[in-house]
């Protein structure tokens, strides 16, 4: 596993002063959007269908800080839309520095090379770059020729000038085990800092309906994928998670650890659903019926969903939550055995 | 299937909640039918009926607001503008790669493999 010791530290902080507190609800990540807009319009997501008036918009730093300080997490990532197209996102990422969040900027690296001199290197910023695959299967699923290229590009320009990079990856049915082994591979030659693996949720405006996992079929992927993992491969999140994708664990989802904040206000529930917005922080924590969703509730929607937003939480509060958990995630942080 | 187009009169088989779901979670522009006849173009992104005064949230066409109108001013709900979840996207991507590897295979097809055995007959 890849996550430095500083932001481990803070993470386990945070994590034990919740418990302290006695707070069972708390959020972990707040995924940040501060547009729609995007370069891109894959087939996986469901983000980015709006009128032109709503992909014009885009949330001033302030409204982005006042977020910040509402929901008090950790970590910040900034997904969208393409954050990168976002015209503030410099005094943005400057501002979360200051306030010594740590951040992941979630992107594509089309624009990455263009615009790394709008930002220093920080222990506090990561620029997680979105990788499907090996050339064919993430052109493939950006639905445009040559992004692939121009994202390892963006990866080697920003490591050579000493960011920290990492790769995110959305799986989908269909992927084949043995090309994402030497996906790793190439990733850990290229020289990122670590990977963080989700499969992929169905949207139901996502335009292709068709090749999203289903419980079994993602305990079977990941287990080909993962089973006998190289020294070398280095994964962004929590072991357990990825045992529990594995089929090796049995989570149920954490709404809450993942909050979503945009031009809309607080998302109800999850960075997944859009169920309704919540004006306040206090007031998506307070008066959602959070007993409404995750597998155990029956709903629908939930049935099949393993992604990291709902499912990393839970790992990470199991480690914290008893020794066996915590001693489980030291062990597979040391010997590397998933 | 898309509701673009649909002009609901709300009666005893549709109500204006089941409306207002449906324009709840449409992606495009809906025109908004006031009670008093008055017509407002924009993109709802919000609304909450478990609440004393259920109310629906939007932006206007030019992207102004969020505007808040209460459940209890509205007529009905027309879906007049282009369902931007439509999936065309998609569907014009896999086209493509289609057609292209038809190409491609046509090409391979006029290459030394692909010739025809007896060119000249017998």
């Amino acid at each position: 596993m890849s996550v430095p010791i500083s932001q481990m530290a803070t993470v386990t902080g945070y994590v034990v002063k919740q418990k302290l507190r006695g707070r069972t609800r708390y959020p972990l990540v707040l995924m940040l959007e501060p547009l729609f807009r995007c370069n891109l319009a894959c087939a996986g997501c469901g983000k980015i269908q709006y009128p032109a008036q709503i992909l014009k918009k885009h949330l001033t730093v302030e409204q982005c800080l006042r977020a910040v300080e509402e929901c008090g997490a950790p970590i910040v990532s900034i997904p969208g839309g393409e954050p990168l197209m976002y015209p503030d996102i410099d005094k943005l990422v400057v501002e979360l520095v200051k306030r010594r969040k740590y951040i992941y900027l979630c992107t594509n690296a089309i624009l990455l090379k263009e615009k790394l001199d709008l930002f220093t290197p920080s222990k506090y910023l990561t620029f997680s770059v979105h990788m499907d695959g090996l050339r064919e299967e993430h052109d493939d699923a950006v639905c445009r020729d040559g992004v692939f290229d121009q994202a390892v590009d963006g990866i080697k320009a920003a490591l050579q000038r000493g960011f920290r990079v990492t790769t995110n990856t959305t799986l989908f049915d269909g992927t084949s085990p043995l090309r994402m082994r030497e996906f790793f591979d190439e990733m850990m030659t290229l020289g990122v800092e670590g990977m963080m693996l989700s499969p992929g949720y169905s949207y139901s405006k996502a335009p292709d309906q068709e090749h999203f996992l289903r419980e079994s079929r993602t305990h079977q992927l990941f287990s080909e994928m993962l089973s006998n993992p190289k020294r070398r491969w280095k994964f962004n999140q929590s072991p357990l998670f990825l045992r529990f994708l594995m089929g090796k664990k049995d989570y149920e989802c954490t709404p809450w650890g993942n909050p979503t904040f945009n031009m809309f206000g607080w998302q109800r529930p999850c960075y997944l659903l859009q169920e309704g917005y919540a004006a306040s922080f206090q007031e998506l924590m307070d008066n959602t019926r959070w007993e409404n969703y995750g597998k155990k509730s029956g709903n629908d929607k939930c049935r099949d969903c393993m992604v990291h937003c709902g499912y990393e939480a839970t790992a990470v509060d199991h480690t914290f939550s008893s020794w066996k958990g915590f001693a489980e995630t030291v062990a597979v942080t040391l010997t590397g055995k998933l | 299937m898309s509701l673009e187009g649909w002009a609901p009169q709300i009666n005893d088989y549709t109500s204006l909640s089941e409306v207002v779901d449906y324009a709840f979670d449409y992606r495009g522009n809906t025109t908004i039918v006031k009670r008093d006849g008055s017509e407002l173009v924009g993109y709802i992104f919000n609304r909450n009926a478990d609440v004393p005064e259920p109310f629906i949230q939007f932006f206007d066409e030019q992207g102004e607001g969020p505007f808040t109108l209460p459940y209890a001013d509205i007529a009905t709900i027309k879906f007049t503008g282009k369902d931007t979840a439509a999936g065309n996207s998609w569907k014009a991507w896999v086209e493509r790669k289609e057609k292209e590897k038809a190409l491609k295979a046509a090409a391979a097809g006029a290459g030394p493999l692909g010739r025809d055995p007896r060119p000249h007959g017998g």
